[in-house]
């Protein structure tokens, strides 16, 4: 031991001396194989492991390890195939023809034929699913034909641009026929897919157990590798407190966290040990949404001076310490047809008083705010406190005082989930946010489309700015119907200079996104679709 | 001499009558818990569904999951929230009377296997917490009656602190003094007792905080009492005097506190599930009551009102053991 542990400590200064001289020489330059990597997920557990019922966030996460869908995206948004190697739309725009892979198979030995799509497709539409996202975006699909065991063609009642798109989303990914036969609530506990690893055990409120697929075959076109996943298992936990949560990478009790608010993440730069990745969602950016339907927002006046008297820059320098952009985009940075109007936003309080001015809100009373034919500039802006980080409530508050200075009453209400979508069922809110993730510039059909000023029977509608304008709609139906994707890119900017022309939307940022990992896991990235980690390339350097 | 008359009145009563009394007792503390479980089940269920929003959603996924119309029918076929609001508490009131909690909406499970699993952490950790706070509170007790003026001093403050932190602020402090700093402990729960320190310390200190406070202030009046004095004077040392006479009669306010301290074991127990990431009751009710999960929620409050009575009932035992005044009342 005397002679040894000099010794060492000099062959071990002598390594972190090459080390550091040559920054591109790691320890492993080959992956290693086995390992267990603990993930730890501040996302809500899912109530089922299968995403075809219901369709959020959590399940999109987890599902990722061991579900695969028929097409991915690469870095560039382009689609790229997956279990389908090839796909053709029809010249009318009814039908694709998709061809599979004849090498997958199931981990429950089921082969993926043309069978499984149609099986697959029919288990999200059918209404004892309780499929809500897979649903929407199946909406124009009339069912799948099986021309052969690899061939299958899933006609359409009108053309759709956005299918491919959705089928790249892990709430649309391809499950075993022959699993999907047995009861929903055995299904919800062991989904069975192609992917990399598959769930062994689920611990209510503790832990997923996953397990390395040994046959695997089937990585996206954009993997790093072939063949089985280096990991040799994932334990998934659930650890909602974000405190906890870093303190459990600090020391090393786990080895990824997602959920990373922006004051852990700059504290996290000071550490060697730990790594970030960053990865916004597509879909919507985060934004907040203005009230057309009543007044005082029914007027594209107050509109804009509410937009301008927000200094939403200064806001988000400092409450996300440089770990957040800023956008000027109804859309995720991450989406191609996306367009930024920096010019539409820019703060200026005497452009906001000009306005209301211009808008009959001469009057200002002894608190400072404007008054009209006697009534207050009121805004109500329910908050969700479940959706809202603590930076973000703290944006609000900001911009609250900001407006208060061109004379808007903004009452911010925290309020939890179910009261807060109450809140916006009863139409009773002129300011809201609210995320929205999904694949591709249909979004904004989703988002700002009349029809989703409708109220479901379960109150929920989607256009929170109640825009109700038919020239935005006929451009977002024909942008989703056109195959071209030029011509998509043109209807698309139209839409946009219309939503953010109309100043119904104050875009904030990308919908965040962050993941620390400890520096000895290399291999992981995000996946290009909806921004979800996959563990597939990922290896311990240990 | 009127209090040994008294005494002899009551010991001559007739021994069957002791038994019709304890019998009596006992009917009437049973039909207090049902009512109590009644109340509490009728109360949480129409709490529930005042809350806005649909429980057809928290079914299929949570409010807002964008169901759709059919989905949501479905769902409501499924779980009888066609049916009249009076109707569906009938219901449930039936099923309840049967012992069927029913079916939680977002686990899929039933609900009295749901608390069966979690049941066992939150009450490992209840039982544990409870008794290292006594075991805390005893030691603060015993240091400031005895450490002089100073010692008193410094043990008050310390218990008011005690009494005083926030259980999360506490479980987060805990965490970077005995886990980022230090690294002796896991941040998380770990299978094994490691894991269970820093849980058990958070829920144990604030009430040991109260338990010292209460305990500490019934010890130094046991020590100026007479019976402590005619103890003294039949030539008892100080250590004897302490801890045959006077611990004793500290003990009573003590127990007394422990039926409240229930509740406190699980309000604390919420949070250092969530923080510290535990499985249990405290984290399914958090969840439950978040997701509309209805009869899990009503499920675990009826468990929780149970075993507050169950603690009172026994508490309420203990102090006629500890102390014999209230046996002859």
């Amino acid at each position: 031991m005397n002679r040894t542990l000099p010794s060492l400590a000099a062959a071990a200064s002598v390594i972190l001396l090459i080390a550091g001289c040559s920054s591109a020489a790691p320890a492993n330059t080959e992956p290693v194989k086995g390992g267990t990597l603990v993930y730890a997920t501040g996302d809500a557990e899912p109530t089922c492991l299968d995403p075809h019922v219901g369709g959020n966030y959590p399940q999109a996460l987890v599902a990722t390890q061991y579900l695969e869908s028929l097409v991915s995206k690469d870095a560039d948004g382009e689609i790229i195939p997956w279990l389908a190697s090839e796909w053709v739309e029809a010249d009318d725009g009814l039908s694709w023809e998709f061809t599979l892979r004849d090498d997958v198979t199931f981990t429950d030995g089921t082969p993926l034929t043309s069978e499984a799509v149609a099986a697959n497709v029919a288990h999200l539409q059918n209404p004892e699913t309780g499929s809500s996202t897979g649903y929407l975006a199946l909406q124009n699909v009339t069912g799948v034909e099986a021309v052969d065991d690899t061939t299958a063609r899933i006609t359409l009642s009108q053309p759709d641009s956005g299918l491919l798109d959705s089928l790249s989303q892990p709430w649309l990914a391809i499950e075993s026929p022959t699993a999907l036969q047995r009861p929903a609530d055995e299904n919800c506990e062991s989904p069975v897919g192609t992917g990399p690893f598959v769930v062994t055990a689920w611990d209510r409120q503790q832990s997923i157990t996953l397990e390395r697929n040994d046959d695997y075959t089937s990585p996206p076109a954009d993997a790093d590798h072939e063949g089985a996943a280096y990991l040799e298992s994932i334990e998934w936990r659930f650890l909602p407190d974000s405190a906890s949560r870093y303190a459990a990478l600090q020391s090393g009790t786990v080895d990824v966290i997602d959920n990373v608010q922006p004051d852990t993440i700059v504290a996290a730069e000071g550490e060697d040990a730990i790594e970030e990745l960053n990865a916004p969602r597509p879909g919507a950016s985060n934004r907040i949404e203005l009230n057309s339907s009543k007044a005082p927002l029914d007027d594209a006046l107050v509109r804009e001076a509410f937009i301008r008297s927000a200094n939403v820059d200064d806001s988000v320098t400092s409450l996300f310490f440089g770990t957040a952009e800023r956008s000027y985009s109804a859309l995720s940075s991450v989406e191609k047809f996306g367009i930024s109007k920096p010019e539409l936003f820019e703060y200026d309080q005497e452009a906001a008083a000009a306005l209301l001015d211009e808008a009959g809100w001469t009057e200002t009373d002894a608190e400072g705010y404007r008054v009209k034919n006697g009534e207050r500039l009121e805004l109500d802006f329910p908050v969700s406190t479940n959706q809202s980080i603590p930076a973000e409530v703290s944006l609000f508050e900001q911009l609250q005082s900001t407006a208060k200075e061109a004379g808007f009453k903004v009452n911010l209400e925290p309020l939890d989930l179910s009261s807060w979508y109450g809140a916006l069922g009863e139409n009773d809110y002129d300011l809201v946010s609210a995320p929205y993730t999904k694949v591709g510039a249909d979004v904004l059909r989703i988002l700002f489309d009349s029809e989703g000023t409708v109220p479901a029977p379960s109150g929920y509608f989607a256009n929170h700015s109640q825009v109700k304008n038919p020239e935005l709609d006929t451009l977002l139906r024909d942008a989703n119907q056109a195959s071209d994707d030029a011509e998509r890119a043109d209807l698309y900017a139209q839409a946009q200079d219309i939503i953010l022309g109309g100043f119904y939307v104050l875009p904030l940022y990308d919908q965040q996104n962050h993941y620390l990992l400890r520096s000895d896991v290399k291999g992981l990235r995000a996946m290009p679709t909806v921004s979800t980690p996959t563990l597939y390339d990922a290896w311990l350097d240990r | 001499m009127a209090g040994s008359l008294s005494v002899d009145l009551v010991a001559a009563q007739p021994r069957a009558g002791a038994g019709g009394r304890l019998i009596r007792w006992a009917l009437l503390r049973l039909g207090g818990v049902l009512f109590v479980l009644w109340a509490v089940a009728t109360v949480t269920f129409f709490a529930l569904r005042l809350i806005p929003g649909d429980p057809a959603e928290a079914i299929l996924g949570g409010p807002g999951s964008q169901a759709s119309a059919e989905a949501l029918a479905q769902a409501r076929a499924d779980y009888g929230l066609d049916q009249p609001l009076f109707t569906q508490y009938l219901v449930y009131l039936a099923h309840l009377a049967t012992g069927d909690l029913g079916t939680s909406y977002a686990l899929r499970e039933s609900v009295s296997s749901v608390i069966l699993t979690n049941l066992w952490p939150t009450l490992l950790l209840a039982v544990l917490s409870l008794a290292v706070a006594l075991a805390i509170a005893l030691g603060l007790a015993v240091w400031a009656t005895r450490g002089g003026r100073v010692g008193t001093a410094i043990g008050s403050l310390l218990e008011i602190v005690a009494a005083a932190v926030p259980h999360f602020w506490l479980a987060i402090s805990l965490i970077l003094l005995f886990s980022t700093g230090l690294g002796w402990l896991p941040p998380v729960s770990v299978p094994g007792p490691l894991g269970l320190v820093l849980p058990v310390l958070t829920v144990a200190i604030p009430l040991a905080g109260f338990l010292g406070q209460v305990m500490r202030e019934a010890l130094l009046d046991a020590m100026d009492s007479p019976f402590v004095l005619s103890a003294r004077a039949r030539g008892e040392g100080d250590g004897g005097v302490f801890w045959r006479h006077a611990l004793r009669h500290a003990a009573i306010p003590a127990i007394g506190l422990v039926g409240w301290a229930f509740g406190s074991l699980i309000s604390g127990a919420v949070v250092v599930e969530t923080v510290f990431a535990r499985q249990g009751l405290g984290r399914s009710l958090l969840n439950a009551v978040q997701s509309r999960d209805v009869p899990l929620v009503i499920g675990v409050v009826l468990v929780v009102a149970l075993a507050y009575m169950v603690v009172t009932t026994l508490t309420d035992l203990a102090d006629r053991v500890v102390d014999p005044r209230l046996r002859r009342s």
